[in-house]
């Protein structure tokens, strides 16, 4: 139905709209919900690329993430480093773990590799409980509420929307660059078939690693960000396997290996998550349960996940539409 | 020196529960080449359970034990045929993403209907304490360690010696060849899982008196649990019983002599080496690196 250049205008436009949202939606709430989702739309790009790209399942992305958040956090409390510059140094570290945790994993398949990265996530966490000189463990760190530019900290939530969305159009710009480049190539071929793309001459395990790096450095910033945006991180939220679940959850749903996958995943879970939280206190367990029907219903019914699946339809229903037409022009024709 | 032997004592004890919930997990991973993310919500269920049971109709945890079992093997039944029977031919990422959603959906469930407090049964037996010369054993862990022992025992007897068992090593080994030797394929598949858990639920009775009953009680559990299928090696019964016992004593010796706080990641850390140095553990047989 639409012409390529017309999809490419309609996206960027849609961005641009969304910078316009912090002037519309007038309540805190909304705009609270609007952060968070652009934000774990950010993250869960950022998962995607080794999870949907490359085939490898990470439940332990969490690790990056907490990493991210408490390495920019620590530079911030202790050596008033700029939380701008602490976000990069995060990324970098969560970056180099990846690396190793790819290359020391790289003859693990499927559940195996899940494992490995739950179990890295859970050493992590258990040690940033008990590193309690530098983490100061469970009590968590509260970061002051000094204002400006350099410390990442404003007033309200409009500079953060600007902040996440910014963020997570740069995530879909690099997702979108690996997904026409070479290396988007070599990470399909791997996921597909491991031992083909070895008999092409891919080298996978260096390209798992290098996936795995980019995956956690932009993962790392989102913490960073989170950081900077709830002033406070302790263990159990940014290490948490609820978090790591909830960014492949995001992901799946919305779209495994699509760019644009994530965002609606995003779109569609985070606020359905918030009103279960905030509207529905009574029932305790409703917002993980609503989680997993969901996850259920889509991984049995839609494996390539939401995004995919609309896209479908759209082009179906628009092929149906346009053969109708057609068919209406050619008799009008005669 | 006594210490240490305390220690190493408890940690056995510990180390035959944790078999026992991975005994069930290592069948189904064996046979079904499933893994089974859901485990650690089938042993809250269990737990739950036996704490109606004991609640409303004052049945003894250990009396109603045959009940329980009975009804998570109907649950598995029903599971299996919901969930897993469709997923069971499917790529990874379906498989792990909907017993997770499974997991997530029953933990929740639980949340929902029984509240996050945490419940205790509390039987005559349940603070007693053994004397054995120097050294004491609690009575729960006694009895549960005896009968994890007792069932991992009969679950090899009946893999070795009846024509069910041999099937689901058959099928274990080999599934193809086990179709063309005329093994009914799906009826195995159903009654492996039911059979795992319902072993599983085993684990979560004998379990009740000791530990505290709360909706995520089950993913404490069921981590231990995947190191040690994955220690003993996939789909071997004698290696979960003893990847279990390495891991409690692991679990016990750091938790005395390191600190407590580093008893979980103790365990991680020797799952994340075993992965490195041998990924198929103990009895497992060496696969293809592809």
């Amino acid at each position: 139905m639409f012409y390529f250049y017309q999809k490419v205008f309609l996206r960027y436009l849609i961005w641009l709209a969304m910078g316009f949202l912090p002037f519309i939606l007038k309540s805190e709430y909304y705009k609270d919900c609007l952060v968070l989702t652009l934000l774990w739309a950010g993250v869960a790009m950022g998962w995607n690329i080794l999870g949907g790209y490359a085939g490898q399942l990470s439940i332990g992305h969490a690790a990056f993430f907490g990493m991210g958040a408490y390495v920019s956090t620590l530079l911030y409390m202790n050596y008033g480093l700029s939380p701008w510059i602490g976000m990069l140094i995060g990324g970098l570290m969560a970056g180099g773990f990846a690396f190793l945790l790819g290359l020391i994993t790289l003859r693990l398949r499927g559940p195996f590799f899940v494992l490995a990265t739950i179990a890295f996530a859970e050493v992590i966490r258990i040690s940033a409980i008990s590193w309690r000189s530098l983490t100061r463990g469970s009590l968590g760190i509260l970061i002051p509420f000094n204002l400006g530019f350099w410390n990442m900290i404003w007033r309200g939530k409009d500079a953060y929307i600007w902040l996440t969305l910014v963020y997570m159009l740069l995530v879909y710009i690099v997702c979108r660059t690996i997904e026409s480049r070479k290396f988007g190539y070599y990470l399909v071929a791997l996921r597909e078939n491991n031992p083909a793309a070895l008999a092409l001459g891919i080298d996978t395990a260096k390209m798992k690693a290098r996936a795995a790096f980019i995956s956690a450095f932009i993962t790392a910033i989102g913490g960073s960000i989170y950081a900077q945006y709830i002033m406070f991180v302790e263990p159990s939220t940014v290490f948490g396997i609820m978090c790591s679940v909830q960014m492949s959850l995001i992901a799946i749903i919305g779209g495994l290996g699509i760019a644009g996958g994530p965002i609606f995943g995003a779109f569609l879970l985070i606020p359905l998550s918030t009103f279960f939280r905030g509207a529905l206190t009574k029932y305790s367990g409703l917002n993980g349960l609503v989680y997993g029907f969901v996850l259920v219903f889509v991984i049995l019914f839609m494996r390539e996940g939401l995004l995919p699946k609309i896209s479908e339809l759209w082009e179906r229903w628009g092929n149906i539409y346009y053969n109708i037409i057609k068919k209406r022009k050619h008799i009008l024709d005669k | 020196m006594n210490n240490f032997v305390q220690v190493f004592i408890f940690g056995i004890l510990s180390g035959g529960i944790y078999g026992l919930v991975s005994v069930g997990l290592t069948l189904i991973f064996g046979v079904l080449k499933l893994v089974n993310f859901a485990h650690g919500e089938f042993l809250m269920l269990a737990m739950y359970l036996s704490y109606w049971s004991f609640k409303f109709f004052s049945i003894d945890p250990y009396a109603g034990a045959i009940l329980t079992v009975i009804l998570m093997f109907c649950f598995g039944y029903f599971i299996y045929n919901i969930l897993m029977k469709p997923i069971l031919y499917e790529p990874h990422v379906v498989q792990i993403f909907a017993t997770l959603a499974l997991s997530m959906i029953l933990q929740n469930v639980a949340l929902l209907f029984f509240k996050a407090d945490f419940r205790n049964v509390r039987t005559a037996y349940s603070l007693s304490v053994l004397n054995i010369g120097w050294f004491k054993l609690s009575s729960p862990n006694l009895v549960a360690f005896v009968i994890a022992v007792a069932a991992a025992i009969s679950l090899y007897i009946f893999l070795k010696t009846t024509d069910i068992g041999k099937a689901m090593r058959a099928i274990s080994q080999n599934d193809r060849a086990a179709r063309l030797m005329g093994i009914n394929i799906d009826i195995i598949y159903m009654f492996t899982y039911c059979i795992g858990v319902a072993l599983v639920g085993l684990a979560g009775v004998v379990l009740v008196p000791i530990y505290s009953i709360y909706p995520t009680v089950g993913s404490s559990f069921v981590n231990p649990a995947f190191v040690c299928v994955v220690l003993g090696g996939l789909g071997s019964v004698p290696g979960a019983v003893l990847g279990g016992l390495t891991i409690g004593i692991v679990e016990s010796l750091t938790g005395f002599y390191i600190g407590a706080e580093f008893q979980q990641a103790a365990y991680f850390i020797v799952f994340l080496i075993i992965l490195i140095i041998r990924p198929q553990g103990f009895f497992g047989e060496k696969e293809e690196i592809i």
